[in-house]
């Protein structure tokens, strides 16, 4: 059986097959995706390069409050479209399928959005060509089997998504279940790839089996520290361990087998360091509506360790956003949706470092409404953040301390 | 000789039984603790926990609730019981802050 998708949290086994047939016979688009279904979400994407009609990624647990805020509409239903029969190509087999989408209609492009500076969420467009960039088709990744360990819906899942789609490849979820269905699905269904952030592997662990068909163990999106490491060398003794640096702007960029990164000698026009800030080429970048000139500046702190061939460390982000187990959060907008919390006068998100995620979300409020509480807050929220960038520890202060400039502190 | 060996006996079940009101109280504030991670949640709470329940599989706790209760149990303790690596159930946070 040729698996395209298997997602044992549905119950769901599609196969390549099914998958065509279904993608022949539909007969309803909608420029906006958002579903909690993987299946729905991977299918809409490829029917959207076959019409080559734009696709915009919502992630599925965004509130009501967020999608008006995104989108500007609250109902999306309304965004469906019929597609004519003729409209997309008929297509006969697994082969031709990959092969179409390889050549999509040139207006094609798909919309994801990431914690902008402000506070409001930046919208970031990639073509084929950028979302593409570093997809590797060859004889030896054409058998791979997928472990799909990301939300469908953010740059890192899509970005597995397409080295899958375009090599014919099986993905099998993994996100979002047990320890057990984890291991058993590594075991059952032979994973050679897995690509996950640091806080998945981290809760993997300890482990006492050992799965040799792994043969590549994917990391991004925070720092991997040695012990899990060292821990996942045993547990997949065949896997070469590659840790990523990526972004919603621009994708994967590099890749390094530990904390140093070196880029290639063709890629090194298109970085630039400047007193420690790394700054990527705009040809490199999906198209946003922020303007940044011809360099884009990451926000990410780096040490050059040499010059030729350049190579260079990580320290940590400049900008004030949180990483939350590999999710980015903006404590600007956590702030500004707290603030319409009745009775909250003044509030101060700032992150507190975890052994689990990394760091984790904190708010001091000051209340001129003594009923509030702590649970109170948390499920007013609950409607207006996705769960990830709800505070999870608050606190009630009188006064906030603020900085000379009159700005309050972030720093915990 | 029986006075000293009497007075031992207290001695020392005068620590048996400070340790055990020590580890009662201790296991009352985990209660507590994970309670209240599950009601910020609106998750339904736990009458009463036993060492072998699984964090994950029997109280439901994702990786963000982990993350809350590490936070929750250090302010109280002052232990990172996640710092050495993850641990799964209620009787392996009670060993950490039991040590």
């Amino acid at each position: 059986m040729d698996i395209f998708l298997k997602d044992i949290s549905r119950d769901r086994i599609a196969t390549w097959d099914h998958l065509i047939d279904d993608l022949n016979n539909s007969s309803i688009y909608n420029i906006y995706c958002k579903s909690d279904d993987y299946y729905k979400v991977l299918k809409q994407i490829i029917l959207s390069l076959l019409t080559g009609k734009e696709i915009i990624l919502l992630d599925s647990d965004s509130t009501d409050a967020e999608i008006k805020k995104l989108t500007g509409h609250t109902d999306l239903s309304e965004f469906n479209t019929v597609l004519n029969k003729g409209f997309i190509p008929k297509i006969n087999n697994k082969r031709d399928l990959i092969q179409t989408i390889k050549n999509p209609p040139p207006n094609w492009k798909i919309t994801l959005f990431t914690s902008g500076t402000t506070g409001i969420p930046k919208k970031v467009s990639h073509t084929f060509t950028s979302i593409s960039r570093f997809v590797k088709t060859s004889e030896r990744t054409k058998d791979n089997i997928w472990g799909f360990a990301y939300n469908p819906t953010h740059m890192a899942g899509i970005q597995v998504f397409f080295q899958a789609l375009l090599n014919g490849n099986s993905i099998i979820r993994l996100f979002g279940l047990s320890n057990n269905e984890i291991f058993n699905e590594i075991r059952n269904n032979h994973i050679t790839n897995i690509s996950a952030t640091p806080t998945f592997y981290r809760l993997l662990l300890p482990c006492s089996e050992k799965f040799s068909s792994v043969k590549r163990i994917t990391s991004g999106g925070e720092k991997f520290n040695k012990s899990t490491f060292d821990q996942l060398s045993i547990v997949f003794p065949n896997a070469k361990i590659t840790n990523v640096y990526a972004s919603t702007e621009a994708g994967t960029l590099f890749a390094s087998q530990d904390e140093v990164f070196s880029i290639r000698s063709d890629f090194e026009a298109f970085i630039q360091i400047k007193n420690n800030e790394l700054f990527i080429h705009g040809s490199l970048l999906g198209k946003t509506t922020t303007i940044f000139g011809e360099w884009y500046n990451t926000g990410d702190l780096v040490e050059i360790v040499s010059q030729q061939p350049l190579k260079f460390r990580f320290l940590n982000r400049k900008s004030e956003m949180i990483n939350v187990g590999g999710y980015k959060v903006n404590p600007l907008e956590v702030e500004e949706v707290i603030l319409e919390v009745k009775g909250i006068t003044n509030v101060r998100v700032f992150p507190k470092k975890n052994s689990i995620l990394g760091n984790i979300i904190c708010c001091e409020v000051v209340s001129s409404d003594h009923q509030i509480t702590e649970a109170k807050i948390r499920s007013l929220l609950q409607y207006k953040l996705q769960e990830y960038k709800i505070p999870r520890i608050i606190t009630f202060v009188d006064s906030l301390p603020t900085t000379r400039t009159g700005k309050i502190k972030r720093n915990s | 000789m029986a006075m000293v060996r009497v007075n031992m006996v207290l001695f020392l079940g005068y620590y048996k039984i400070r340790d055990d009101i020590n580890t009662y109280v201790m296991k009352e504030i985990v209660l507590k603790i994970i309670n209240t991670v599950l009601e910020n949640r609106a998750k339904p709470k736990v009458k009463l926990l036993k060492p072998d329940m699984h964090l994950r599989n029997d109280i439901g706790f994702d990786s963000l609730d982990l993350a809350e209760l590490t936070v929750r149990v250090e302010a109280e303790f002052n232990i990172d019981i996640f710092e050495d690596g993850i641990i799964n159930t209620v009787g392996e946070i009670y060993t950490k802050l039991e040590k």
